[in-house]
């Protein structure tokens, strides 16, 4: 009898997982064992093998797209059957099949399409036509939008309530009982995705905060020397991203994540970047930074940080990762305290540069300080430990030269 | 013991036979006619068939070899104002009629042919062959050939189809004074149909001068007359019904003419219906050029007896006895109309370039063209330019309420007043003061002869209102007591009534109002209660009305009466005793044409409504609060319906629900949501919604009827259900 695969729960307690690549194709016989699929969860990237041996029939995703944990992602066949228990098995699944059928079989089943991982889901929209033609009308990309209508489908109320409402309305909005006037913006899915990790990741893991002052002067001048020389300019960020790796990579115990049956010691250093967008906040990976130059960590940190703002990012760009480092300094924040960005176990919180009165050798001077807060996941990391990557942090930001090695 | 009476039928049966006084006696005129008549008509069918052989005849091509005395027989002693029909065979007595008014004096059998008959011969293959030329430009073919100015009102592929429609001819011609026939020509297969027997009764009934003539040739395709009915005399069907009858051996011309002009004897006094059988045999199978033995269902040897008596034959060696015609002067005959189809078939053949050499082809530019594919499904309407239109919003005149049932016959009574033409024809329409229901209240009265109670024959009495449709001279209004008998009267609605202008080319009009009413939730349980329009929407040449107020019953009635297609006028019992605002001495207005009304101007969702639904609908929409736009579409055909109005409602709600009170299945809005998704895919935010009954038919018990169908209750959770799909919540 033909059997659906789903989507496994890869990493505990993780709702979705992207599948990355097939590595079986409709028609394909396997045998139990067989890797079926390549799959990435937030964390890892797993390879996923047949508990039955059957063949291939249908495809639900293609590669790189995203699917629910126990959402359909193929059919197997058992020796004898056709395409009409695959349409039967299908056609039985009603809406769940209809919503998780990412894309027609026959995109999924063209070898380009297996073998090129698609750039973002294929989940296909469903819209009413008249919320189709008002978004073409009205320039919207109806992935962005949530559906309110039946089964998640996109209607016009949708889309009006995405226009700005004109100045006289407002006023006209103003409530009877004297309330302020508003406006009501909905929610695009990237606002929704943030407060939900968010407010899972303040609920549920148990925070602490260290800060520590960093002098930087002698950073400082070591970028404006390289700056003078380099064929383009490195930021104070890239140096702390590159010193956030190194420390990592000196207190490996501090590069871990916290899951339900094991602590996960990561092997290297892949730090995700907060970057504000029009849209919210997203954060890109610099993987392995420990083995990547402040040059290479500049250039890939800008790449990442305009496709962001551009909304062109690949999954694999923005979801994992093991430490991140998010930076107000820009907007002359002295320090502030950041919420860990799960399944990380830590975030490195950084300040504006400042000059401050400083006591060295029992005299006062005059320094260049920059404020950084670490918060920490207090399941994976203990406070001493935090410390001591805090300590190694510092350390090596205050002597810069260390941030020039390759390796 | 008891006493015992024999009984006999009140009318004659008679077996005629031609005596050799009779011969003797015959003018040599009308032998010779005779003899003219079925030589061409033979020769006519022999071109057909070996084009049929040549694969030149799409569809079937029914020979009517061996039967030609008969037909020639009898409508040879027709005159031009006599009517004849015929079934899917038909040829033979399509040509005699034509022949006959082309030629009224007779043919002599030594002249060459006319012009007009060369033209005849051609024009007939060309509609056999579907070209343009033809005499329904193509459309028709072998088994639909109409000649309506020669009094060919068309043949007929449904077996038994066109004897109702030729009772209406028949009737036409009774009560416009004249003494002219109809004569409507079947088979033995079709003698045990319900539309021959149907209308046998109610032609007696009505003493209507109609001839049935039974070509009785033995088989109905394979199947033999005596393994169909215990009594194959077929003429003694006369005897259930009062009507003289006479049966003749149709191999004998001679004693078919003389049958026939007793017949017409008959008739033209005003006596009623004849039947005449005549005894034929076809010498080929059912269609095609191939005998009928070659099939197995009858043997060589019954063909040859048969081919032994062959009418032409027998009429050259009468003619040869008396010296009025030689061997020769038969072959010249024949050769004569060799040569006429070798013509007529180079005119519409040619030799096909691609084919093997002598193989031909229809010549390319002789087809119709395809853009002519639905042209004259309908009329133009141009009858109803010019005619004095009102809306009661914009009404000038006084109005009083009125009882919507009393406007019903209100509005009749009016237009009978002011044309004659109009006759009322259904069950009880005469009785009971105004039918079942008050419809009909004093027509009866008022217009003797011009309100029919008809026999319980939807049948019958639907295609004799047909009949005088197509005919003209009077205006038939047909009412069907519950919209469910249509079923019983479906052949008469949709096979002829519906499809038969178009089907004979477009050349003619079929003004007839067919009123009927919807009884839902009346208790008269399975077979009264379905609301008939979806079926007539989904069924061609229809226009369908449904009016919800009394204002528009009149207008929608005088529009109606107005227009020369056929209109079915729908009522409902839940409207007979409403009231509603109804002009004061104005009967005369009409509705504009294909205008839908806006009841309730809304923005959340259009309701598409007719009839009582709209008051529910009404309802609905005060109950929830909901602002939908109820609009009532009150024309409901597709040709008809207010596209305009009904589209820019939904540009405006971009949701729809179209209510309807009836069951599922043979509903109204299903045929109505595929146009509006295509016409209005883009505007639309959730799929089309539906308002119907179940899946049943409703039934008796008053709880489950009510279950059954829909009215203000479900409208309101069509509403609910459309403004939850709306979102945003």
């Amino acid at each position: 009898m033909a059997s659906l695969v789903r989507m496994p729960e890869v990493a505990a307690s993780a709702t979705s997982a992207v599948l990355l690549a097939w590595n079986k194709q409709v028609g394909e016989a396997v045998a139990v064992g067989d890797v079926l699929a390549e799959i990435e969860s937030d964390k890892a990237v797993v390879e996923y093998t047949a508990e039955e041996a059957g063949t291939i029939g249908h495809l639900f995703l293609a590669a790189g797209a995203e699917a629910e944990v126990g959402a359909p992602i193929a059919i197997l066949l058992a020796p004898g059957e056709t395409a009409a228990e695959v349409a039967a098995l299908v056609a039985s699944l009603g809406a769940e099949g209809v919503a998780q059928a990412a894309a027609p079989a026959g995109a999924v089943d063209a070898p380009a399409a297996a073998s090129a991982p698609v750039s973002q889901s294929t989940a296909r929209v469903f819209a009413s036509p008249l919320a189709r033609r008002l978004a073409r009308e009205r320039g919207i990309d109806l992935s962005g939008v949530s559906g309110s209508g039946p089964r998640g489908r996109i209607v016009k109320r949708d889309l009006d309530a995405m226009k700005p409402v004109p100045a006289a309305a407002v006023a006209a909005a103003a409530s009877p009982a004297g309330e302020s006037a508003y406006r009501e913006i909905p929610h695009s899915g990237m606002r929704r995705t943030i407060a939900r990790r968010l407010s899972e990741s303040k609920a549920t893991i148990p925070h602490f905060y260290l800060s520590v002052d960093c002098r930087v002067d002698r950073l400082l001048a070591l970028r404006g020397e390289f700056n003078a020389s380099a064929p383009r300019k490195v930021s104070i960020n890239d140096f702390i991203v590159r010193a956030v790796a190194l420390a990592l990579r000196e207190v490996p115990e501090a590069n871990v994540a916290w899951t339900d049956t094991a602590l996960r010691q990561f092997a290297h250093a892949d730090i995700a970047i907060a970057v504000a967008t029009d849209e919210g906040l997203i954060t890109p990976i610099v993987r392995a930074a420990d083995t990547k130059s402040v040059s290479a960590i500049s250039a890939e940190i800008a790449d990442l940080a305009e496709r962001a703002r551009a909304g062109r990012l690949k999954p694999s760009e923005y979801q994992g990762g093991s430490f991140s480092v998010s930076n107000l300094g820009m907007y002359g924040v002295d320090e502030f305290a950041a919420i860990v960005n799960p399944p990380q176990a830590a975030i490195l919180a950084v300040g504006a540069v400042q000059q401050k009165p400083v006591v060295e050798n029992g005299a006062l001077a005059c320094g260049s300080v920059l404020r950084c807060t670490l918060s920490v996941d207090h399941r994976a990391i203990d406070g001493a430990l935090a410390g001591r990557w805090l300590a190694e942090f510092r350390r090596v930001l205050e002597a810069p030269l260390s941030l020039l090695s390759v390796a | 013991m008891s006493e015992r009476i024999k009984l006999a039928p009140a009318a004659d049966w008679l077996e005629l036979k031609a005596t050799e006084e009779d011969w003797a006696q015959a003018d040599p005129a009308l032998l010779g006619n005779l003899l003219a008549q079925m030589h061409l008509i033979r020769g006519f069918e022999e071109c057909v068939l070996e084009l049929a052989a040549e694969g030149l005849v799409h569809g079937p091509a029914h020979s009517s070899i061996g039967q030609e005395g008969g037909a020639v027989g009898s409508i040879i002693a027709l005159t031009a104002a006599d009517q004849i029909n015929g079934s899917h065979r038909g040829h033979h007595q399509f040509l005699a009629k034509s022949l006959g008014y082309l030629q009224p004096d007779g043919f002599d059998f030594r002249a060459p042919l006319s012009a007009d008959v060369q033209g005849l011969l051609q024009r007939t293959l060309a509609e056999i062959l579907g070209l343009a030329q033809g005499f329904c430009a193509g459309r028709g073919g072998s088994m639909h050939l109409q000649w309506a100015e020669a009094g060919a009102l068309g043949t007929n592929a449904i077996v038994g189809g066109g004897v109702p429609l030729a009772a209406g001819a028949a009737w036409a011609h009774r009560h416009a004074g004249t003494d002219a026939v109809a004569m409507t020509c079947f088979g033995d297969g079709a003698v045990n149909i319900g539309s021959a027997l149907e209308t046998m009764n109610l032609a007696a009934a009505w003493k209507l001068p109609l001839c049935f003539f039974i070509e009785n040739n033995g088989y109905a395709v394979s199947t033999k007359v005596e393994e169909v009915t215990a009594e194959p005399r077929l003429s003694s069907r006369g005897g259930a019904f009062g009507i003289p009858s006479w049966k003749v051996d149709g191999m004998d011309p001679l004693a078919v003419w003389l049958a026939t002009r007793e017949a017409l004897a008959h008739m033209r006094a005003g006596k009623g219906p004849t039947i005449i059988e005549v005894d034929v045999y076809r010498y080929f199978h059912q269609n095609g050029p191939f005998p009928g033995s070659a099939f197995g269902y009858r043997d060589k040897a019954e063909e040859a007896a048969w081919r032994a008596r062959d009418p032409l034959e027998l009429v050259a060696a009468k003619m040869r006895e008396r010296g009025l015609v030689d061997e020769v002067e038969v072959a010249a005959l024949r050769e004569t109309v060799k040569q006429a189809m070798r013509d007529a078939a180079a005119n519409l053949l040619e030799a096909d370039p691609g084919g093997k050499p002598g193989k031909r082809r229809i010549r390319p530019e002789l087809w119709p063209s395809q853009d002519f594919r639905d042209v004259a499904l309908r009329g133009d309407l141009s009858e109803l330019a010019g005619a004095r239109t009102e809306e009661l919003a914009s009404y000038g005149g006084k109005v009083e309420q009125r009882k919507f049932v009393d406007v019903v016959a209100d509005v009749m009574t009016r237009r009978m007043d002011t044309d004659d033409r109009i006759v009322v024809l259904g069950e009880d329409v005469h009785k009971l003061k105004g039918g079942t229901n008050g419809a009909t209240r004093g027509l009866s009265e008022r217009f003797p002869g011009r309100v029919l109670g008809t026999p319980i024959s939807e049948n019958a009495f639907a295609g004799l209102g047909g009949g005088m449709a197509m005919d003209g001279r009077f205006l038939p209004v047909v009412e069907f007591m519950y919209p469910d008998f249509m079923w019983v009267a479906a052949d008469q609605v949709f096979n002829q009534i519906g499809k038969a202008r178009h089907m004979f080319g477009g050349g003619f009009e079929m003004p007839l109002v067919l009123r009927t009413k919807v009884a839902i939730g009346t208790g008269y349980g399975s077979q009264h209660s379905m609301d008939p329009a979806g079926i007539f929407a989904t069924s061609p040449g229809w226009r369908i009305v449904a009016p919800s107020t009394p204002f528009d019953y009149v207008g929608l009635m005088n529009a109606a009466l107005a227009c020369r297609d056929p209109v079915l006028v729908i009522e409902h019992v839940d409207l007979y005793g409403s009231t509603g605002p109804t002009p004061v001495d104005d009967l005369d207005y009409q509705l504009p044409f294909g205008k839908a009304a806006v009841r309730r101007t809304g923005s959340e969702v259009t309701v598409l409504a007719y009839l009582s639904m709209v008051g529910h609908a009404l309802d609905a929409v005060e109950q929830t609060g909901i602002d939908a736009e109820v609009i009532d579409l009150r024309w409901l055909d597709r040709a008809s319906l207010d596209w305009e109005t009904v589209e820019a409602s939904i540009r405006k709600t971009n949701n729809v629900l179209i209510v309807e009170q009836g069951a599922q299945g043979t509903s109204y809005g299903g045929w109505l949501a595929d146009e509006l998704q295509r016409r209005c895919f883009d505007w639309l935010d959730q799929p089309i919604r539906r308002v119907t009954g179940g899946e049943a038919s409703p039934s008796i018990s008053k709880v489950l009827e009510r279950a059954a169908f829909a009215r203000s209750e479900e409208i309101v959770d069509g509403l609910q259900a459309v403004m939850r799909d709306k979102g945003g919540v």
